[in-house]
């Protein structure tokens, strides 16, 4: 919040003749208010946390001509960038999926076919359902690791700044890497896991080769993977929640849980919900740390939608069905994005 | 004053000032313990790739418990450094295009609020969405025309576009930290827009910069679809390509595998090791708010 209040300091101290007399007072009053509880409560339900945006200013009284222009030329190079790396590819999508060529040769148009080969087939079930299962487990997986780090790097320690970079860790190291060791830690007989699974009196866990411990690992792994990052969020957010809102609450005699529930949670729920969307996105398109793990396996069982459309085009070679899986899977992420980012603006939470 | 009376006095002061601080400092032991613990628990993947690089492998004849001689193996032996440099090349190549193109498209998405603005922001969305296997193929096919596949050249140019939409959140991020009203006494001054933009903001942007930069890095040093895809000569692989393809022809010898795991980590974990105050990427969830 400090940052956005900065700009209304700025506003309130010299706010222009072209600022609106009601504008004006609004900002005034914001500002008288925002030392109070209430407002902090009502700012934390329009979502204004720390890294808010500023208020637009005011705009210069006279309308640059240029403006607008200078504008477009800024975005423009990401713009054709955008579509061109996006945008070919979703049309050629869209056209090879109804055809039945290779990755060469465009082949002949065959309608919804390659659609019904998909839908068919059992394997593209169980990556439905494996994918809702990782995406699931890995958002709210990670999300609870991670806000509970960072909740616990707000208590009084020594080096808090240490311990954050260093738990950043797992999602600094390249994935290629930190599958690996994975890999060896969970599938080699003489590592630590397989270890303490026989000391536990479970026998010899082959982790990777039985389809469901190969399940429940690569969702650990999703977890590990991203908890960093739902980890900053959380501190984000968490830096942002007024300090006077705890102490008003212990002065009423609320209990620390009692704080969490409706002190910091209602306080950083729109920001949470910003990172589930974003944590949705990266696990539904997530490749490399399924195939890195598992490649898939066993028996396919860890396949997610991307894995299988990767294992369909390159490894089977039916570019057909493997592009149709492809776009089935584009339409649904982005459709599912677009609902959850108009959402992200409308999510009111009392 | 007598002596019994300064000796209380001492005493009570002594024993209002160490009450605070035991209780100040017990649970900041405690909680520094607590989480060291945590750490190490969750660190423990990390720890054993360096643990196993270092260490001689099973069949060795070596009783010490240190050894550098999978990396001298690694090194004489694999094309780990050509690997290195192309990583080098790639990833540098895409910081410096991302920073440059993201940083006035967040500059735009932080200071217009024009209905063409809300469009591009749902664009960057819409891009950040879409699964990179539904583009690998066709990108693929259409870099192909212009022999930019099995190029690094080409693999840069892919890196970009999907750090575009993260990058662009988090300038739009950081610029929202700075004042408009430092630029509008630029343009009352005679400053253009772009002036003000590169004059103003941007030369007080470099944490944000640095941030994105990091952003850029982490995201282009650790990909593997892309390149899988793209890289068909090995004098072309980056290291997490040429890690995977030595690991599947050498999957028990872990000492090796370990070594070129370290390579492949050292770097980024340096990058972010210096540069980690600047870094901070809680801010994109304001900035994908606001619109």
């Amino acid at each position: 919040m400090a940052k956005t209040n900065g700009n209304f300091r700025d506003l309130a101290a010299d706010p222009g003749p072209d600022v609106p007399e009601d504008a004006r007072s609004k900002v005034n009053g914001i500002q008288a208010r925002s030392s109070s509880v209430l407002s902090g409560l009502s700012r934390a339900r329009r979502g204004v946390g720390l890294g808010g945006r500023s208020v637009p200013s005011a705009r210069p009284s006279r309308r640059l001509p240029s403006r607008s222009i200078t504008l477009a030329l800024l975005v423009i190079p990401s713009v054709v960038l955008v579509a061109v790396i996006y945008g070919y590819p979703a049309i050629y999508a869209a056209f090879q999926s109804l055809h039945n060529g290779n990755l060469v040769d465009a082949g002949q148009y065959v309608g919804l076919q390659n659609f019904q080969a998909d839908l068919h087939n059992p394997a593209f079930w169980q990556a439905v359902q494996f994918t809702i299962i990782f995406c699931v487990v890995g958002v709210f997986g990670s999300w609870i690791v991670g806000l509970a780090l960072a909740l616990l790097l707000r208590q009084k320690m020594h080096a808090p700044g240490f311990f954050k970079t260093l738990l950043l860790l797992p999602w600094i190291v390249p994935v290629v890497v930190t599958a690996t060791a994975w890999r060896w830690l969970v599938a080699t007989p003489t590592s630590l896991v397989p270890h303490i699974a026989q000391d536990l009196g479970l026998g010899q866990l082959l982790f990777l080769d039985s389809p469901g411990l190969a399940k429940i690992i690569v969702c650990v792994y999703k977890v590990w993977l991203s908890f960093p990052f739902m980890m900053l969020m959380a501190s984000a957010a968490l830096a942002g929640v007024d300090e006077s809102l705890y102490e008003a609450a212990r002065v009423d005699g609320a209990s620390s849980w009692q704080q969490f529930r409706l002190i910091t949670m209602p306080m950083i729920a729109r920001s949470t919900y910003i990172s589930w969307v974003l944590m949705f996105i990266f696990c539904i398109g997530d490749f490399q740390s399924i195939y890195l793990l598992t490649g898939g396996g066993p028996v396919q069982s860890t396949n997610t939608f991307v894995v299988l459309a990767y294992e369909t085009v390159f490894s089977n070679f039916q570019t057909g069905p493997g592009i149709a899986i492809g776009f089935l899977m584009m339409l649904v992420s982005v459709l599912v994005a677009v609902i959850l980012y108009g959402r992200i603006r409308k999510v009111a939470i009392s | 004053m007598t002596a019994s009376t300064t000796g209380r006095l001492e005493a009570t002061t002594k024993a209002r000032a160490s009450q605070p601080r035991t209780r100040a400092t017990a649970p900041r032991w405690r909680y520094t313990v607590l989480v060291s613990v945590v750490s190490v628990i969750l660190l423990i993947p990390v720890f054993v790739t360096v643990v196993l690089a270092f260490q001689p492998q099973l069949q060795s004849t070596s009783h010490s418990a240190f050894t550098l001689a999978n990396f001298s193996y690694v090194f004489s032996q694999t094309e780990v450094l050509t690997w290195l440099r192309n990583s080098l090349i790639v990833t540098l190549a895409t910081v410096l295009v991302a920073v440059i193109i993201a940083a006035p498209a967040g500059y735009v998405l932080s200071r217009s609020r024009s209905k063409a603005v809300s469009g591009y922001a749902l664009l960057l969305f819409v891009a950040q969405s879409f699964p990179q296997i539904v583009s690998v193929v066709p990108l693929f096919v259409l870099f192909a025309h212009f022999n930019l596949d099995d190029n690094l050249l080409g693999l840069a140019i892919v890196f970009v576009s999907m750090t575009i939409s993260v990058a662009t959140w988090m300038m739009a991020a950081y610029f929202d930290t700075i004042p408009v009203a430092l630029e509008e006494a630029a343009w009352i001054d005679g400053c253009s827009l772009f002036g003000g933009f590169l004059r103003i903001v941007l030369r007080n942007s470099l944490p944000g910069v640095l941030s994105t930069a990091i952003f850029a890095f982490l995201l282009a040093w650790g990909d593997f679809l892309i390149a899988v895809v793209f890289l068909r000569s090995d004098t072309n692989f980056t290291l997490p390509i040429g890690l995977q393809t030595f690991f599947s022809a050498n999957n028990t010898e872990w000492g090796y595998v370990m070594a070129v795991s370290v390579v492949v980590m050292v770097p980024p974990i340096l990058v972010f090791g210096v540069l980690h105050r600047y870094f901070s990427i809680g801010g994109i969830g304001g900035s994908l708010a606001g619109h």
